[in-house]
């Protein structure tokens, strides 16, 4: 009998540690395809090594544990450097170290886990927090996390990032443009950016690229009769 | 032949643009006084459709966007406040310390429904009762009743319909868990319809509805004072009477307030109110009708006569009745 309730919690626990993995994953994914400084290691961390990393004397995942930092890479700080102007003759990329933190309570999470990680992400100077938690936060919460002057904090749930959505078949390629292509693109086909195409900033694939208001995407699909086709997207 | 200068002006002014140009040209822009002229004059550089009355419209809804934002913000603040009372554990809710009362109440004033809404939900996040002034946690039903949606209540015996049997309730399961007790269920709910629906920057300065939030316990002592204060006198009522007059400069002021477009927005998200009397003009007022002859058969449908029918019907009866005999 003992034996039986502890196969079946042993089940449980498996079962949860192989969501978190494939989280896990999808996180390092995103952060690859975001343009962070990512090791292939990392990026192929198996099922077995995750679970001996992360796993408590139970084999249920310590979410504690699990944190993240990752640093821009030259290409991205490229991408998100605003173009030279007269007032800013020498602009900064608008992006830096990246923190992800999971939230290891298991429900109700409001505004007092949303303040504590407001805190880390203002105390050590990351740049872009990202918070994953189990289930849904409350209103208040979201208000909060947006809160923070100067820094971007986003949030997921873990079940939204089970799978990585943009390794769909269907979902066509999105690749940021930096400012310099975006003019580039504008003065191209002599647009304005209110002309183009427009995308939201709550699109999934805009929040899994942690998009901001103002860019534009350039969408790469399929197409049958010209073997590719491309369109563009400004984020609104 | 004369060279032409420029292209001819056309006189009709067809164009949307052209007429508010028009518009414009003939009203002053209003000078906003937070804004000096060189200040505007930075900000219409390199604008030249641009003038200083399109940069008055456009700091007035920029105001207007940052008001709310305060206000949600404000909002947002008082909701993490809020979920610190009541600071003792053993604070009765039926009689709640008065100082926390007022915080609480005075609190509550800026939020909507669903602000408070999402403010129960906090609570019931950190274990609380949904009730603000409550210290109790809130209820969770037994592990056996975990995977129920809804929860069956049993009222005493004797209170079902005829006086037979039990009342029965079926209530969603996280309705329930959201309080300690169906008592403090009623006191927060009771909180929760005298919450103003509109967002508190729209709110009017002397919109006093939403004002004075009353516990449960408040209301219903003035409740039962009520009655003995309901056997007037024949002084009182003409008093009372006395006071629904709307000559009473308090009242016509609240009559007259009408959200103009232009007004100031004020830094807490509150509109600042100018009020400007209309005046009467003293036209000539109208008479009563007066009655003409023609009015006693009903007179004309707008100004048709219909015939009278009345005097064809009995005679086609008449042969009716006279072919059956």
């Amino acid at each position: 009998m003992d034996g039986e309730i502890a196969q079946r919690s042993g089940d449980e626990a498996d079962k949860e540690m192989t969501r978190l993995w494939r989280t896990w994953r999808t996180v390092y994914e995103m952060l690859s395809d975001r343009g962070y400084e990512v090791s292939d290691d990392e990026l192929q961390l198996s099922l077995i090594d995750f679970k001996h990393k992360y796993a408590d004397p139970m084999g249920y995942p310590d979410r504690t544990k699990m944190k993240i930092q990752a640093r821009p890479t030259e290409e991205m700080k490229m991408k998100y450097t605003a173009l030279p102007s007269k007032s800013n003759p020498t602009p900064q990329p608008d992006c830096g170290t990246i923190y992800v933190d999971f939230c290891p309570d298991s429900s109700g999470v409001g505004t007092k886990q949303v303040r504590a990680f407001n805190h880390i992400v203002d105390e050590s100077n990351f740049h872009t927090g990202v918070f994953i938690t189990q289930t849904p936060i409350s209103p208040s919460a979201v208000r909060l996390l947006s809160g923070i002057p100067g820094r971007i904090c986003e949030h997921f749930q873990e079940q939204d990032l089970l799978v990585n959505i943009t390794r769909h078949e269907l979902v066509p390629k999105h690749v940021l443009l930096s400012p310099e292509e975006k003019a580039r693109l504008l003065e191209r086909y002599r647009l304005k950016e209110s002309q183009l195409p427009r995308m939201q900033v709550s699109d999934p694939v805009a929040r899994y690229l942690g998009l901001r208001r103002g860019q534009v995407v350039k969408i790469i699909r399929k197409s049958e009769t010209a073997g590719r086709y491309a369109s563009y997207r400004w984020v609104i | 032949m004369a060279p032409s200068q420029g292209p001819p002006k056309s006189i009709l002014k067809t164009s949307l643009p052209s007429a508010y140009a028009a518009v414009n040209a003939e009203q002053p822009a209003p000078h906003h006084s937070s804004l000096s002229q060189e200040e505007q004059d930075r900000y219409l550089q390199g604008r030249p459709g641009a003038n200083a009355r399109h940069l008055d419209i456009a700091l007035q809804h920029a105001q207007q966007i940052q008001a709310q934002k305060d206000a949600e913000e404000m909002i947002l603040d008082r909701t993490v406040e809020l979920l610190a009372i009541p600071a003792s554990s053993s604070a009765d809710p039926a009689s709640p310390s008065p100082e926390e009362a007022r915080t609480f109440k005075s609190a509550l004033v800026s939020f909507r429904p669903t602000d408070y809404d999402n403010y129960i939900m906090e609570r019931n996040y950190e274990d609380l009762c949904g009730y603000g002034l409550c210290p109790r946690k809130n209820r969770k039903e037994s592990a056996n009743a975990r995977g129920q949606t809804f929860h069956f209540k049993y009222g005493v015996k004797g209170s079902g319909p005829g006086g037979r049997g039990r009342s029965m309730d079926i209530v969603p399961r996280e309705k329930l868990e959201k309080w300690c007790s169906d008592e403090c269920a009623e006191r927060a709910l009771f909180i929760r319809v005298q919450l103003a629906e509109e967002p508190v920057w729209e709110r009017r300065a002397s919109d006093t509805r939403s004002m004075r939030i009353l516990l449960l316990e408040e209301a219903r002592a003035k409740r039962q004072k009520q009655p003995r204060a309901e056997s007037s006198s024949a002084v009182e009522v003409t008093a009372d009477m006395e006071n629904l007059k709307i000559q009473d400069p308090d009242r016509s002021r609240e009559l007259a307030l009408e959200r103009g477009d232009n007004t100031v927005i004020h830094r807490d998200g509150r509109v600042d109110i100018q009020i400007n009397e209309k005046e009467h003009g003293s036209g000539p007022s109208a008479s009563a009708p007066q009655w003409r002859p023609e009015d006693a058969l009903g007179g004309s449908i707008e100004g048709h006569v219909p015939k009278e029918l009345g005097n064809k019907r009995p005679t086609q009866d008449e042969g009716d009745l006279l072919d059956q005999i």
